[in-house]
């Protein structure tokens, strides 16, 4: 459950949400009508007329009569009356208790932790109708029985949502601040925690209620819940079925009754559920992975050594209000033994950059525009967008492969590293277990694992995350791809193990033996710096400078630029002509996709702007030699162009 | 592993062992006499000698310590006394039924697990689409019907309107499997409807929830077909909890078949159970109970050892 750390009080209260309106109608119907019997027959449930006995529906008897000749519908409605009071009494009881009992020993720990725990463990163990059978055998079957049975069944689950939500809440940053500040202890449990966990607990509710409907009526349709004759909806299905086969309407009406009660109740919950956290909900039902798009017109020939380029794409995210673009006109060469770095705030677009490549975007993300291609291992240069979905599955870890960000969630936590690796060797390339087994012990031995054949059954539990950051490398080497994108595969790591890290990856791209292109992406121009022979800025979805990282880096031409270097604290002297000693933060924030400014996307911060930026968004201005590029009206590359 | 399976064996011990002190105290705990409450069935009152004579049958005439060893000591050896009600023998009652029971329940579970793992594990895969919602939508409405509520329509339908299939009754398979075959299809198929709705709503969150995870993304950033994908790095992973769930509801199955079976007249634990109910017979009540969470007890232990095998960090823990 994502929490909101914010005190939220009046949450479900200041706006219902449009979702919540059909079931909640749905839902007060049901309850309410059995409620309103008198307004609605004035039948006596329990009235005997023998003479009349599985009368059909009439004027006066709107759905006949049954056994014993009493009005159906006055029973039906009376029956729902005691279900429902039976149900709504017993679970308001196993809430209250249960919350207490769970707030309680969230909020003072020790032996009432113990005792809360415990005590619902224990009631846990034994299947509810039983226990409700073991009740009844000690007490006699009555509706009084039935609600203390029903509350003592239902208060662990209340008490173990309320303590583990509980528990969560009390650690947060407002709840320590009451304590502190000396608030008496009731006032911050009923006060502050409780308003808190309320979300769960009313979806645990109404799961109880549903729950706690369906075992009274089961027990009344075993005789041993409700005492005749007041109805009940179990009583009455007891009681049609020696007659189903004459009456039929006397086991449809009870159970259609008693079963829409309860989808009334599961569908309010599961809305409620939805609307309490988001997470759950869905959009559209796509596979995973959106699918690249073929270009629509054909790209300029790349020389022999372009190993992947991706021209002018352009990626949409699919938005109630209409898809936003989030990656506009992004143009990247990548050639074979050439390093090219990707840096850029978080959210400026490098990984999907990187991800669309692979033909792996996320499926809310669409390609509106642009192409990607890429050089197989046959020498042919590829679109993307005309590869069939098992084609791309052959490229995929082929020809390029990727490591990320966190090496301690991209590895399987229930298969072994070495099985792992070996299903992407046998992927491609069809060969003996034990040849592909040597093959990713070899492997694993390149990437400078110790004990590579005692890894290679282990477990990723088992590994540091540089050990992993390390296995991840060795598995995406397993087929040889030329291009080997890396996603930040430093940032989740320590400082002295990213350094071994880079010196791995640096070491790779001399032993390759037919050239490695690697695409490396991060925000940390220190690393850059050292691995990186071009490098491409992005900003808010767009490449803004792209040049050799030697000249980009000690003479930018960007503002942006400028002020990533400036922001970046660095032991790299190279780096300290560019941006004097000062160290700076960016003020402001990148915009969001949706709400970019017009114009430059740059200027709301951009300490050089000036009134035209905001006219047109700058073009990518080539410098004199094409080397670098830049987008920027105030950069030289567009005074020299513009000479041109 | 080996240390594991010590820690839970003890655990699963410690649990028999408090549920046996509860059943124990509660006919402790019980307001007034409990002999003279369990002989009040009629609304008369029983004579005093009959009083007696249950006393000092039930052992209630001893001290309470004496009565919780000797229950517990009992109880171990399987020895559960007899009925109060014709003195018959509770252990052979119990082992003659519990495998009918067990029977439609194992039945029903398989049915349940061959049709709802795959359809929940394709509402998963495409969460929120057309099919995810048509099968939640349809699966929501399911489970909501009563178990006693779809063996009675069952009965109406199959019995009474089509009479493709007998209404309930039991005839043992020694005697005549093709009978024995029919009479098993409804109250199996009962059985297997509502966990079939519980195993599919599980599959379809833990299936949501496990291809989200990185490692599906390096799966198929590795070049891995779809099916491999799949079935390796998302249902493998994915079926852990299912199992869990499973496990439990086969617990909460052993106390809800109660009413399955009544309604088929099905003759398993059940017709016992609520006839000693019926009669107020504790001893049989309590006998059965027990067996029940004893099962409910040994599936978690073996499910929590499955889990480990599934999911090798479990064992740390």
């Amino acid at each position: 459950m994502t929490a909101i750390p914010v005190p939220q009080k009046s949450r479900l209260l200041s706006a219902i949400p449009r979702r919540m309106i059909l079931p909640g109608i749905l839902l007060a119907a049901l309850i309410l009508i059995p409620f309103a019997a008198p307004l609605i027959t004035g039948a006596d449930p329990v009235q005997i007329s023998v003479r009349d006995r599985l009368a059909l529906p009439s004027w006066e008897h709107w759905l006949g009569q049954d056994e014993f000749g009493r009005d159906r519908l006055a029973r039906v409605l009376y029956g729902g009356q005691v279900s429902l009071t039976v149900a709504f009494v017993a679970t308001t009881l196993a809430c209250i208790v249960g919350t207490l009992l769970g707030l309680i020993g969230a909020y003072f720990r020790g032996p009432f932790e113990f005792v809360t725990t415990r005590l619902s463990d224990v009631v846990l163990c034994f299947p509810p109708i039983l226990l409700a059978l073991l009740v009844v055998t000690l007490f006699g079957p009555g509706a009084g029985t039935l609600v203390a049975v029903l509350s003592v069944l239902y208060f662990p689950s209340f008490a173990r949502i309320a303590f583990s939500e509980a528990l969560r809440v009390s650690s947060l940053d407002f709840v320590e601040a009451s304590r502190a500040l000396g608030t008496p202890s009731h006032r911050i449990v009923l006060g502050t925690i409780l308003p808190n966990i309320a979300g769960p607990v009313s979806v645990q509710y109404s799961l109880t209620a549903a729950a706690a409907i369906t075992i009274e009526s089961g027990l009344s349709f075993l005789g041993l819940g409700v005492v005749p004759p007041a109805p009940s909806w179990g009583q009455m299905i007891r009681g049609a079925r020696q007659f189903m086969n004459q009456d039929p309407l006397g086991i449809l009406i009870p159970c259609v009754a008693l079963t829409l009660t309860i989808y009334a109740i599961n569908f309010f919950c599961d809305r409620l559920r939805d609307t309490l956290d988001p997470k759950g909900a869905l959009g559209g039902g796509k596979d995973e992975t959106s699918v690249p798009v073929a270009a629509r017109v054909t790209p300029p020939d790349e020389t022999a050594d372009v190993v992947a380029s991706i021209r002018d794409l352009r990626l949409q995210l699919a938005r109630p209000g209409g898809p936003v673009d989030v990656i506009q006109d992004v143009s990247l060469t990548l050639r074979a033994n050439q390093c090219t770095a990707l840096v850029g705030e978080s959210g400026s677009g490098k990984s999907l950059s990187s991800l669309a490549l692979m033909g792996l975007l996320p499926g809310a993300i669409r390609q509106a525009g642009g192409a990607l291609r890429l050089r197989r291992k046959s020498g042919q240069m590829v679109d993307l967008g005309t590869l069939t979905a098992k084609e791309l599955e052959d490229v995929r870890g082929n020809d390029v492969a990727m490591i990320f960000q966190e090496p301690m969630t991209s590895l399987n936590p229930i298969h072994k590293v070495g099985a792992q690796m070996v299903e992407a060797i046998l992927s491609h390339r069809p060969m003996p277990y034990a040849d592909a087994r040597t093959r990713a012990i070899d492997l694993l031995e390149l990437v400078g694992i110790n004990e590579p054949a005692r890894r290679f059954d282990g477990y990723p539990h088992e590994m540091s995350g540089g050990m992993r950051q390390r296995v991840m490398i060795a598995m995406a080497l397993t087929c040889e791809p030329r291009l080997l994108i890396a996603d930040e595969p430093t940032t989740a790591l320590d400082v002295t193990i990213q350094a071994e890290i880079i010196e791995l990856l640096q070491r790779l791209r001399t032993e390759y033996a037919d050239g490695l292109s690697l695409l490396f992406i991060s925000h940390n121009l220190g690393i850059v710096s050292e691995i990186a022979d071009r490098v491409a800025v992005m900003y808010s979805g767009q490449v803004v400078e792209e040049g050799p990282v030697s000249q980009v880096l000690n003479t930018p031409h960007h503002p942006y630029t400028v002020a990533l270097l400036e922001s970046m604290p660095s032991s790299h002297e190279e780096l300290h002509s560019a941006r004097g000693d000062r160290l700076r933060a960016i003020s402001g924030t990148p915009p969001l996709p949706d709400a970019r400014p017009s114009g430059c996307a740059f200027r709301d911060r951009c300490p050089i702007a000036i009134p035209s930026c905001a006219d047109a968004p700058p073009p990518l201005f080539n410098s004199a030699d094409g080397d670098r590029k830049v987008r920027c009206f105030r950069a030289p590359e567009a005074g020299s162009e513009a000479a041109r | 592993m080996l240390a594991f399976l010590l820690r839970r064996v003890a655990a699963a011990i410690a649990m028999l062992l408090v549920v046996g002190t509860i059943i124990f105290s509660l006919l402790v705990i019980v307001p007034g006499d409990p002999a003279e409450l369990l002989l009040s069935t009629g609304g008369g009152s029983a004579t005093q000698e009959a009083i007696q004579n249950l006393r000092s049958e039930m052992g209630l005439d001893k001290p309470i310590l004496a009565q919780y060893f000797s229950f517990l000591i009992n109880t171990a050896r399987f020895e559960f006394g007899t009925s109060i009600v014709d003195g018959s023998s509770i252990a052979d009652a119990i082992a003659l039924r519990l495998p009918r029971t067990l029977e439609i329940i194992g039945v029903g579970t398989v049915l349940a697990l061959i049709v709802a793992i795959p359809v929940g594990t394709l509402a998963g895969l495409r969460g929120g689409g057309r099919f995810d919602v048509i099968a939640s939508g349809v699966n929501a409405l399911l489970t909501s019907i009563p178990g006693f509520v779809v063996g009675t329509l069952f009965i109406y339908f199959f019995a009474q309107v089509l009479r493709v299939l007998p209404a309930g009754g039991y005839v043992a398979f020694s005697d005549d499997p093709a009978q024995h075959l029919q009479m098993l299809v409804l109250p199996a198929t009962t059985v297997a409807l509502h966990l079939a709705t519980i195993i599919f709503r599980m599959t379809r969150a833990s299936v949501l929830e496990m291809r989200g995870h990185d490692w599906v993304r390096t799966a198929t950033a590795k070049g891995l077909r779809r099916s491999l994908v799949v079935r390796r790095h998302i249902l493998r992973n994915a079926l852990g909890p299912v199992i869990t769930v499973v496990g439990l509801q086969l617990g909460i199955l052993l106390g809800s078949t109660v009413l399955v079976e009544f309604v088929y007249n099905w003759p398993g634990l059940s017709g016992l159970l609520v006839t000693a109910v019926e009669q107020r017979d504790y001893p049989t009540v309590r006998a059965i109970i027990l067996t029940v969470a004893a099962i409910f007890i040994g599936i978690n232990l073996v499910i929590d050892i499955l889990y480990s095998l599934l999911d090798p960090r479990i064992r740390l823990k």
